[in-house]
């Protein structure tokens, strides 16, 4: 046995069971939720636990003793004696070496585990497909040890399992850094062919939804600490940007910048043609007017019923070929007496939306190729083994993000449904990253929103058609219950008080509840179904440059 | 099981009953319960101490907060003995029922080295049985024959497979009853005294490994005025006196009738109005328990008597053996007793309130001592099922 720091408690009230066994240690050990100890048990087994809960106590048995004990409220006494005390300890078993789970002894010896120990008790050492997903600090000073933790592949990108949904406060949580050190690991993993199957492939389409934050993620980080390189080392990744990234920035004018990038850096990436502008034009983009419509409650369905009109080409509709057009088309239906079954009101409703939109010069009346011009289904379709897609919308409004989004989620899905035509070179597996996903499937978002179908749709379907959503929010409790109950993998960030007291946390032992407020950036609590239990793992920083103001 | 006193009947050619068994310790019997003896014999100069003009109280208050600032803790060892005493069985021998006594017995010495650390220095705990001592029915010696029996039962196969044994067996005497006698209590009698024993000879390994000196005292928990014993292997207190040296009795409780000053005058009175870190002064006497040794006493209020119950809760009866010749004509230094008064008053703090209702009168490291030793105790119905 290892280091000994305490021994089983087992009473009459509170006895060891299958799942659990509480210990005594020393009141001045330092140990830490989710830290792996072990224990002697029959046949020479050993079971392992992992510590859910840490409490202090006493002799004392109410707060009056201690009232009196420091002479009737004397804050200053100092005793010749410090209360007898110790420290107990909540654990929850995770394994036994002989599959032995009688439960655990009284008064048999508590050790810490070294760290092949801490692997083979977290079910670590038998992760089949290993990727990446973080690293482990266990204990403290001498006994501290640091082990990487890899997900298994199949149940993060499939066939087994499929989705990632990370949570956690703006800021502090690190969500976008900790998505991108995944899709690093996964694109190393594919370019190097770690384990991959000859025919296996992926691509990534990753939507940019605040400031700079991923419009330069093929740079390096030249800031990147020598200790962050030799975390990567340690996962077995390299330190180097993404490879293969292209851009898609809105199409902007002077009046509309529609992005955050800075001129002369996306000049800079379209002159190295790994940047392109994209635009919707009326003739091929009309299909998506309904995407527009994605918030609008629309319980009596009228705005369904326009937009079917304009889709059939009843009017005058079926011979307009731009944006403007299409808005004086519309502006007809407002005089009385020409909408048909359509209400004048509903026709104002409707224009009223979509005019907003098209005034944005994303919408125009066709594409400039030699302007690096291209529309985003266009490019989607042509998307091949390894690249990147950074789809940047940050500066869009609410509306139009969602719009881009469904546009793109939608594209991805016909692609990989054949609808975009028969293409041998299309990617196995294509990896969507997007955050604020309560954007698009919170679960106040009108039923019938065809982005909230769409992501639906991926969530429950997409891991059989090789479509894989990497999701990220601030509160998951405000994610539609279907989407995030398909995602296989689950990555806690910090988050607040109000959020844990929500059900969906309702399950999480009441410590790690707590650990979550208190997370640090670059922390997160993570879930897999290959994990015998949650695990409180770090990350290093990204490799790819940052922009300090956003 | 039962396979013990079966033994113990056929051995022993008695009978036994299967009477019911119970622990004495748990059958609440109202009394008053004193942790000092009785029967004191004054010694001519009934003062105790150097300062022979000191009548009234002395405040120790101040000495008390100037030490606890300044230096370290006068006590580092202390030392509790307890014993659990069960009826097991009747036994007949010529036409008479005897009762079977058993007891568990712990004496432990616990070590404070700093605040924080506060753990276990020695430990003795072990079984004994009491037996009256018509059972040795032969003229063969009773040690003898005893510890025979002793050997014989413990090479039962229940007690082995238990790794349980007795440590002695302990004749009562089986004489005439008085009136208000019984022969539980002498039998009870017997594991109290081999307990008292026990303690003497911890206190004697803590004086032999050199572990008490000026620095280093020791509190025992209750009275030193042990009796002179006929069996054990510190017979006489007074033999063993030295050992006394750094060691302070403290009683929890104590007779206030027996208080009585040099005129004879009770002064529980004034223990009963005695300040707050106040003592009073020191007498000196002898009991009938311990002839040859004289012993110093002094009473100290711990605790405000506005904050306890009783005029004598929150007073602790505190005793100290004249050791050295200069010692018992002279008394005790007085500088010696206001610094075990201070030191005693400084270890007031914490307390076990709400834990023991002795609270007012217990000091916290004794009462861990205590806490610990019982904690080592085999389970009441474990223990009376063994035999």
């Amino acid at each position: 046995m290892s280091k000994i720091i305490g021994k089983v408690a087992a009473t009459e009230k509170i006895p060891t069971t299958i799942d659990e066994f509480y210990f005594w240690t020393d009141k001045e050990r330092i140990l830490h939720p989710f830290d792996v100890v072990k224990v002697e048990h029959l046949n020479n087994s050993v079971t392992f636990g992992v510590i859910e809960e840490i409490s202090h106590i006493t002799d004392a048995t109410s707060y009056l003793t201690s009232f009196i004990s420091s002479d009737f409220g004397d804050v200053n006494l100092e005793a010749n004696t410090h209360r007898v005390g110790m420290n107990f300890v909540k654990a929850k078993v995770v394994g036994n070496t002989e599959n032995i789970y009688t439960p655990v002894l009284d008064g048999r010896r508590v050790g810490l585990a070294n760290q092949a120990e801490v692997g083979t008790a977290l079910g670590l050492d038998k992760i089949e497909h290993p990727l990446p997903c973080g690293y482990l600090e266990m204990y403290e000073g001498e006994d501290e040890i640091v082990l990487p933790v890899h997900f298994n592949s199949h149940f993060v990108l499939g066939p087994d399992g499929a989705h990632l949904n990370i949570s956690g406060i703006s800021g502090l949580a690190a969500k976008t850094s900790y998505a991108m050190f995944l899709l690093k690991a996964i694109q190393e993993k594919y370019i190097n062919k770690i384990d991959i199957k000859p025919n296996e492939s992926a691509a990534f389409v990753i939507f940019n939804v605040k400031g700079r934050d991923l419009l330069a993620i093929d740079e390096s980080n030249k800031d990147l600490s020598k200790q962050d390189k030799q975390i990567y080392e340690m996962l077995g990744i390299n330190s180097e940007p993404f490879e293969n990234v292209q851009y898609y920035y809105p199409h902007f004018d002077d009046e509309h910048p529609n992005t955050y990038a800075q001129k002369e850096d996306v000049k800079y990436q379209i002159d190295q043609n790994k940047a392109f502008k994209y635009k919707y034009v009326y003739e091929y983009d009309r299909d998506s007017l309904e995407l527009l419509f994605a918030n609008i409650d629309d319980s009596t369905g009228t705005m369904d019923s326009i937009i079917n009109y304009v889709l059939t080409d009843q009017g005058n509709f079926g011979n307009i070929r731009n944006w403007s057009d299409f808005l004086g088309e519309v502006d007809e239906y407002l005089k009385p007496g020409k909408g048909g079954e359509i209400t004048v009101m509903s026709w104002r409703k409707f224009k009223r939306i979509v005019r907003k939109a098209l005034t944005n010069p994303l919408f125009a009346k066709r594409i400039s190729n030699e302007d690096n011009e291209t529309r985003l289904r266009d490019s989607i379709n042509h998307i091949r083994k390894n690249d990147i897609f950074v789809v940047d919308i940050a500066r869009l409004d609410e509306d139009m993000q969602s719009f881009v989004f469904g546009d793109v989620i939608k594209a991805i899905y016909d692609l990989k449904l054949g609808q975009a035509g028969e293409q041998d070179d299309i990617p196995k597996k294509i990896i969507i990253f997007v955050d604020e996903l309560n954007k698009y499937a919170s679960s106040d978002v009108p039923k019938n929103s065809p982005i909230l179908r769409q992501v639906r749709d991926i969530t429950e379907r997409g891991r059989s058609l090789g479509i894989i959503l990497f999701s990220a929010e601030q509160f998951k409790s405000s994610i539609d219950d279907r989407v995030k109950g398909n995602c296989s993998t689950h990555a806690y960030g910090r988050t607040n008080a109000i959020e844990i007291s929500k059900n969906d946390y309702r399950y999480i032992p009441q410590v790690y509840r707590g650990m979550m407020t208190r997370l640090k950036q670059g922390e997160y609590i993570v879930q897999n179904p290959v994990f015998t239990s949650p695990l409180n793992i770090k990350f290093p920083n990204p490799i790819y440059r940052q922009f300090p103001n956003g | 099981m039962g396979k013990v006193l079966d033994y113990l009947a056929s051995e022993t050619k008695g009978t036994c009953y299967k009477s019911h068994r119970y622990c004495f310790d748990r059958v609440d019997i109202p009394s008053v319960v004193y942790d000092d003896k009785q029967n004191i014999i004054f010694s001519r100069s009934k003062v105790g101490e150097t300062d022979k003009g000191f009548t009234a109280s002395k405040s120790l208050g101040e000495l008390a907060k100037k030490i606890n600032r300044q230096s370290k803790p006068l006590f580092k060892f202390f030392l509790d003995g307890s014993r659990r005493t069960y009826k097991v069985d009747d036994v007949a021998y010529n036409n008479r029922i005897y009762p079977i006594v058993a007891g568990q017995i712990g004496v432990g010495c616990c070590i404070r080295e700093n605040p924080d650390s506060f753990k276990s220095f020695a430990f003795e705990n072990y079984s004994a049985l009491s037996l009256p001592e018509c059972a040795n029915k032969d003229n063969q010696p009773n040690e003898l024959f005893f510890n025979s029996l002793t050997t014989k039962i413990n090479d039962l196969p229940g007690l082995k497979k238990r790794n349980i044994s007795l440590e002695k067996i302990l004749p009562y005497e089986d004489r005439r009853l008085k009136d208000d006698e019984k022969y539980e209590q002498k039998g009870i009698a017997k594991i109290q005294d081999e307990m008292i024993e026990s303690e003497k000879r911890l206190v004697a390994r803590l004086a032999r490994e050199r572990k008490l000196n000026f620095d280093s005292y020791l509190i025992k928990d209750g009275s030193l005025q042990y009796q002179s014993s006929k069996g054990g292997d510190l017979k006489d207190l007074a033999a063993i006196k030295s050992n006394y040296r750094c060691v302070v009795g403290v009683s929890k409780s104590f007779n206030p009738e027996l208080c009585l000053d040099q005129f004879n005058r009770s002064i529980a009175k004034k223990i009963a109005d005695l300040k707050l870190f106040h003592r009073t002064p020191v007498f000196k006497y002898m009991t009938e328990r311990s002839r040859g040794v004289e012993f110093s006493v002094w009473y100290l209020r711990i605790r405000g008597i506005n904050r306890t119950v009783s005029p004598f809760d929150g007073v602790l009866k505190i005793e100290k053996i004249l050791v050295t010749e200069n010692e018992m004509e002279k008394g005790l230094d007085s500088d010696e007793i206001d610094l075990i008064s201070a030191n005693l008053i400084n270890e007031c703090f914490p307390t076990c309130y709400g834990s023991d209702n002795r609270w007012a009168n217990h000091l916290y490291p004794v009462y861990l001592t205590e806490t610990f030793i019982k904690s080592k105790y085999l389970s009441d119905v474990y223990f009376l099922n063994l035999f």
